[in-house]
């Protein structure tokens, strides 16, 4: 099984949000009520949420003589490091090995661990269940396993949305950039961010414009727990004997000083 | 033993604030989070992990700081603060279970943490860590209970193993407190310059330590106040030394890390953030490390209240800047905690409060000074509240 990755090429889109409307019928989500949103992106619904997986950002950019429509799309990265998974407490969130980050709700208690880590600001909640937990894409990891693409890529009526092996999904995107340096910026979103991602998206525009989230590190995020949390058992034994000889000295030097002996 | 103590119109106030938690709780479980709170995609947490968790669980470090002056520094002066400290310690770790019970989206299934193997989560070392400390404190103050119940062959057993099961509560704080800072360092994208910091797991362990003998001072003047122990003076003065010599530490180590990381420049900047940050540096630990370098402040009620009281706010503000305030979100994004927010940790809080006051009435918590040492009049024999060792 080789890595799956995905290219989201914001300069083929037209905004039509058919992948929208694909993945909310591939993962049996509700419609929603929305009130339309013009703060950044004039999109409805505004942002992800737990019934929305997928989002097309509308974004009026002046590129060249006049503005123009330039789109952006939001869904989750499928970090190759993930900070979600490395988050949970109960191993919900986990990587597999085709690419997707993939949510077992069996497990999940609803800390909300994940939606604070992840960089992508990812993770949804639903806050109107008695019981909630939280949502987002899938990958569509079930169509993977049985070597269908997501939902998402195959309705793509201009091929803004492409499936592969990753390696060869980074090759056709630098491919694209080096053949049409004049349609799109040099920089692949999702390459080198946080370690890397399964989802890569192009542009014709900077991503700061169409609302991504930029000036990520380019190293893994749970590399910056693990500098800590690697040192637990150790640091475990050092202080429990170090609490335990000091406990011991001061105890022995009173017991000399003629103090009784009780420990209390 | 007699349970029953007469309520006064303060314990009904507390009864009063736990039944609107009890209804705010009721509305969660049936109309989910979102009817009662303002936590939202950008602010996950706020106001219940910022106070109910983070803050509760700071301040349970009461406990472990005063068992390991008296217990492990062998500073014996300091032992009638032990018995409250190891029951305030249970009370907020208990708190912040029961806050963990209204905040989780399904905490009917927190023991899963118990039984998943993730060890690259920082939330699970504490889930951990934290499970086994509340039991760890469980067993050091059932002493205080078995002995007045008579058992002897269970104080026994709890005597043998005292002082094991007592360096494991130290270490364990130490793992839990910082790793709650861990759990921040996985963001330095979302978090503010001002708070973020590569040594928050540090800093979150000496806030915690610092907190502690602020907490121990606030309870002994509550209960010199409420009720009717007597005011050690002597004995608060010498901890309030060693509160100044804590919170100068504190103040010199997060002030060098923020110059060391090179965000000193953020401080300047004229910004809600930063004066959020002045706030909590000013009077959190500027303000209250001058009173308590001051002997005459260190002497007085008033003077210790003030100095403890704004250390502990401080301590406050410092979690809910690192874990709400100083979130970097979208300009459309805001939080402001709700009525129904504030109402259940009000109740939780006045659960903790109320079950302290409740069994400081009907056992030997706090210990009088024995007969030799002149302060105020002696309210009780002190030979009738020689209990248990230990925590004794």
């Amino acid at each position: 099984m080789t890595a799956k990755a995905m290219i989201q090429d914001n300069t083929r889109c037209i905004g039509c949000r058919a992948c929208m409307v694909a993945c909310k019928s591939w993962n049996d989500r509700p419609a929603d009520q929305t009130t339309f949103f013009a703060a950044e992106g004039y999109q409805n619904p505004r942002d992800l949420d737990a019934n929305n997986y997928t989002n097309i950002t509308f974004h009026e950019i002046t590129t060249g003589a006049k503005p123009d429509w330039v789109f952006g799309r939001q869904l989750c990265m499928h970090c190759e490091h993930p900070a979600c998974a490395s988050a949970c407490p109960t191993t919900a969130l986990t990587k597999t090995p085709l690419g997707p980050v993939v949510f077992n709700e069996s497990r999940c208690i609803g800390c909300r661990a994940c939606m604070q880590a992840c960089p992508f600001i990812i993770p949804k909640y639903d806050y109107e269940n008695p019981a909630p937990m939280i949502h987002k894409c899938t990958f569509c990891s079930d169509r993977l396993e049985v070597g269908l693409k997501p939902a998402c890529a195959t309705v793509c009526p201009t091929g803004a949305i492409s499936f592969g092996d990753r390696d060869d999904m980074v090759a056709e995107a630098k491919r694209r950039i080096a053949t049409a340096p004049g349609t799109y910026i040099p920089e692949i979103y999702g390459l080198e961010e946080v370690g890397g991602t399964s989802v890569l998206h192009l542009s014709s525009v900077p991503f700061a414009q169409i609302g991504y989230i930029t000036g990520l590190p380019k190293t893994p995020m749970p590399d910056l727990t693990h500098r800590w949390l690697r040192v637990t058992a150790p640091a475990f034994a050092l202080l429990y004997g170090v609490f335990g000889a000091l406990t011991w000295i001061v105890h022995r030097r009173m017991r000399g000083q003629g103090h009784d002996g009780e420990t209390s | 033993m007699n349970w029953r103590i007469r309520l006064t119109w303060w314990d009904k106030l507390l009864l009063a604030l736990m039944a609107l938690g009890a209804a705010i709780t009721l509305v969660r479980y049936v109309g989910g989070i979102g009817s009662i709170a303002n936590i939202n995609d950008a602010y996950p947490w706020g106001w219940w992990v910022g106070y109910g968790i983070m803050t509760m669980i700071a301040l349970g470090g009461v406990g472990f700081t005063i068992t390991a002056i008296v217990e492990i520094l062998g500073v014996h002066r300091y032992h009638p603060f032990l018995r409250p400290a190891v029951l305030m310690g249970m009370l907020c770790y208990i708190s912040a279970i029961v806050m963990l019970m209204v905040e989780l989206g399904r905490p009917w299934k927190v023991w899963m943490i118990l039984v998943s193997w993730a060890p690259t989560s920082a939330l699970f070392e504490v889930g951990w860590c934290a499970f086994l400390y509340l039991n760890v404190l469980i067993l050091e103050f059932a002493q205080v209970p078995f002995a007045q119940l008579g058992w002897a062959r269970a104080l026994s057993i709890l005597r043998t193993v005292y002082i094991p099961i007592m360096l494991l509560g130290v270490t364990l704080s130490h793992l839990h407190q910082s790793s709650l800072g861990t759990l921040l360092t996985l963001i330095p994208h979302k978090i503010n310059d001002l708070w973020w910091s590569d040594n928050l797991p540090l800093l979150f362990l000496v806030s915690a330590m610092m907190a502690g003998p602020a907490v121990a001072i606030l309870e002994h003047l509550a209960a010199a106040r409420w009720l009717g122990v007597t005011l050690r003076m002597d004995l608060l003065a010498g901890l309030a030394r060693i509160e100044a010599w804590l919170v100068g530490f504190y103040l010199a180590f997060k002030m060098g890390d923020l110059f060391y990381r090179g965000a000193a420049d953020a401080m300047l900047s004229a910004t809600w953030l930063a004066l959020s940050f002045w706030v909590e540096v000013g009077f959190g630990l500027l303000l209250p490390l001058a009173l308590l370098m001051m002997p005459e402040m260190r002497e007085s009620r008033r003077g210790l209240a003030t100095a403890c009281g704004l250390v502990v706010a401080g301590v406050l503000l410092h979690r809910l800047n690192v874990a709400v305030i100083g979130l970097r979100v979208r300009h459309w994004e805001t939080y402001t905690p709700s009525f129904g927010e504030i109402g259940v940790t009000l109740g939780i809080t006045a659960g903790a409060l109320f079950v302290f006051g409740w069994l400081a009435r009907i056992l030997p918590i706090h210990e009088e000074p024995p007969p030799h040492v002149t302060v105020h009049p002696a309210t009780q024999p002190a030979s009738a509240l020689r209990g248990a060792e230990g925590v004794s």
